[in-house]
């Protein structure tokens, strides 16, 4: 069998293996764990300098209660649920609709579109942000969270259209064809047909939009202000510069805002991997 | 109303919106405007059936052109005029400005070492990473951990590697990793990272190498399984050892997917904004192109300058952008 399980290599090479493995691993994950530490200590630990010791009481439940009743973080999560969800349903939906016209027709500028839609997949969402900024000011929904959803289903479309084409695509073109000679109706072979069939490009699809809206922070900075409309990310940048020295609390904030994305990663890692694998190598 | 009862109505409205645009747009197309009876019968299905991708297509081409198409066109025309001036065309002025600034050169030439060094590094990385994990009984185990950071925003990445980098005085004990090790391994005081030059933008790119490895792992960990195994058993019968096979028998047949996930690095570094603003904000010469563009759009209020510099980042992307297009039309012949 290749690669040959390392049991059955040499003995020193095993135990190199046993050792720096597990070794890389726990350095790679300690600003995690550093934080996930400093998160569970109290405020005079930190000050006494009594860091790296064992902690003089655990204050888990009290730091993370603190950040909920002192601060508006409940609020900014509530808000990025309030954006992401929408998006990712709106997204996906808009993106089903076109992959399926991309992937299933042939007509004269498909090809045109396609490309369009790769092309603006790689533009720099920097280049966009007065433009959008006034756009969203004249249509009266700055600092909304409407206006904010609104931005990242078009602009997560064109990604989402490349991925459902390209699916699409792959499938058997003839279970359409011997739809369509039955005398099914376009709309019905794409309810009934097509949409069954791409159950895991959407769960997968879904999932990395999530944690890409979720992770987003230019867009809210640029399109909202203040804890009533902002998500979490933007709560995270004005609470870090709120409490510079309670770095205790810090943690605890950016362990909370992190949370949702990790779950979701952890829950649904299948969905996930496969959707990073077919959107980057297709 | 109550928020969830409310986040319910827009979603209820979203989907049916979407499902009842494409149901109706489809039966007004069969049945009123071109129906599939009558003398004209064959021909109207053919009508019919030309104008039904646009009905798929219509929604997001809307919404592309109003939030992309359109944008990318008014940054341009911002970039040619002046504001101040009540928008008066101005050519290429504000080019020049820009360019006889010595924070515009900053921000290109530390653009260009991200460039150089996070794709290299972190694809690096992640064939390191997918190649050992490969072979250990609880390498999903460790796969997952080492994609975990992929999962977090780049703003929460940013605050945890502050953390890091936090500096003590000299008598405290230090509560950052990195003082912490090099005061254990001999350092002769604690440093403060951030305000090293050079040394700072190092620590800042360390930041997205750290979340972008996971993803380089998760890909070519696929493709290095996708290799046929009787290449690796031939390199093996005639002799050839673990270094030989992995440089010269897998990473050649995996090449296309390692320039795959290099130039999907690279794109995220163009773009690299929310890491540099979260931890220096851009001072002591660790500026980037993005948030050059933020500081003269919001704090200067200077909407050419910005424009100019947005149409530089999109200049470095283009390239990447026809290749990819290139690509994916050789695909289709």
């Amino acid at each position: 069998m290749f690669p040959t399980p390392i049991e059955k290599s040499s003995q020193g090479r095993q135990f190199a293996y046993k050792i720096a493995l597990p070794i890389a691993l726990i350095l790679w994950l300690l600003p995690l764990i550093a934080v996930a530490l400093t998160s569970v200590r109290s405020a005079g630990d930190i000050t006494a300098g009594n860091y790296w010791g064992w902690p003089t009481s655990f204050n888990l439940i009290e730091n993370y209660t603190a950040i909920f009743e002192n601060t508006p973080i409940g609020k900014y999560i509530l808000n990025s649920f309030k954006v992401t969800i929408p998006t990712v349903i709106g997204a996906v939906a808009l993106s089903c609709m076109t992959g399926f016209a991309l992937g299933v027709y042939k007509f004269r500028s498909n090809l045109l579109v396609f490309f369009m839609f790769v092309a603006g997949n790689f533009v720099p969402f920097q280049i966009l942000m007065v433009p959008v900024r006034e756009l969203t000011l004249d249509m009266g929904m700055y600092n909304t969270i409407t206006g904010l959803a609104l931005f990242h289903i078009a602009f997560q479309t064109g990604f989402c259209t490349l991925f459902m084409r390209n699916f699409i695509k792959a499938m058997p073109f003839a279970l359409i064809e011997a739809a369509r000679v039955e005398g099914v109706s376009e709309i019905k072979i794409f309810w009934y047909v097509v949409m069954p069939l791409m159950k895991p490009a959407i769960a997968a699809l879904s999932v990395l939009i999530f944690t890409f809206i979720w992770n987003d922070y230019f867009w809210a900075t640029v399109l909202t202000q203040g804890a009533d409309t902002q998500p979490i990310t933007a709560g995270l940048y004005s609470l870090n510069g709120q409490w510079v020295a309670a770095w205790h609390l810090v943690s605890a904030g950016s362990i909370v805002a992190a949370m949702p994305p990790v779950l979701m990663f952890f829950l649904m890692q299948r969905h996930f991997i496969a959707g990073l694998t077919l959107g980057a190598v297709k | 109303m109550h928020p969830a009862l409310q986040g319910l109505l827009t979603i209820v409205i979203g989907v049916g919106g979407c499902v009842g645009y494409f149901y109706f747009s489809n039966v007004l197309l069969d049945r009123v405007i071109f129906p599939a009876r009558g003398r004209d019968m064959g021909r109207n299905i053919n009508r019919a059936n030309m104008v039904r991708p646009w009905l798929f297509l219509f929604p997001a081409i809307f919404a592309l052109g109003l939030y992309l198409a359109y944008p990318v066109a008014e940054t341009l025309r911002l970039s040619l005029t002046d504001r101040a001036a009540g928008g008066a065309f101005v050519g290429l002025a504000n080019y020049q400005q820009m360019m006889a600034e010595p924070k515009f050169w900053e921000a290109l030439r530390n653009n260009f070492m991200w460039l150089l060094i996070v794709p290299a590094a972190a694809t690096g990385f992640g064939l390191l990473a997918a190649q050992l994990t490969d072979r250990i009984r609880w390498g999903n185990l460790a796969k997952s951990l080492i994609f975990m950071p992929m999962a977090i925003s780049f703003v929460g990445a940013g605050v945890i590697w502050k953390l890091v980098y936090e500096q003590r005085p000299v008598d405290v004990e230090q509560i950052g990793v990195l003082n912490a090790i090099y005061l254990a391994l001999g350092g002769a005081e604690p440093q403060t990272w951030m305000t090293i030059p050079l040394w700072n933008s190092i620590f800042l790119m360390v930041v997205l190498v750290w979340i972008q490895t996971g993803f380089a792992m998760v890909i070519l960990s696929a493709a290095l399984r996708g290799i046929p195994e009787e290449t690796v058993e031939a390199a093996i019968i005639d002799g050839a050892g673990p270094f030989q096979i992995f440089f010269k028998i897998k990473v050649p047949q995996i090449m296309g997917t390692i320039m795959v996930v290099w130039t999907t690095i690279t794109l995220v570094v163009l773009k690299v904004f929310d890491i540099v603003f979260a931890m220096t904000n851009g001072q002591w010469e660790t500026q980037v192109l993005a948030n050059y563009m933020f500081d003269k759009l919001f704090s200067a209020n200077d909407w050419g300058v910005g424009s100019a510099s947005a149409m530089i980042i999109m200049l470095l992307v283009t390239p990447i952008l026809a290749w990819n297009v290139y690509n994916a039309r050789k695909e289709m012949r």
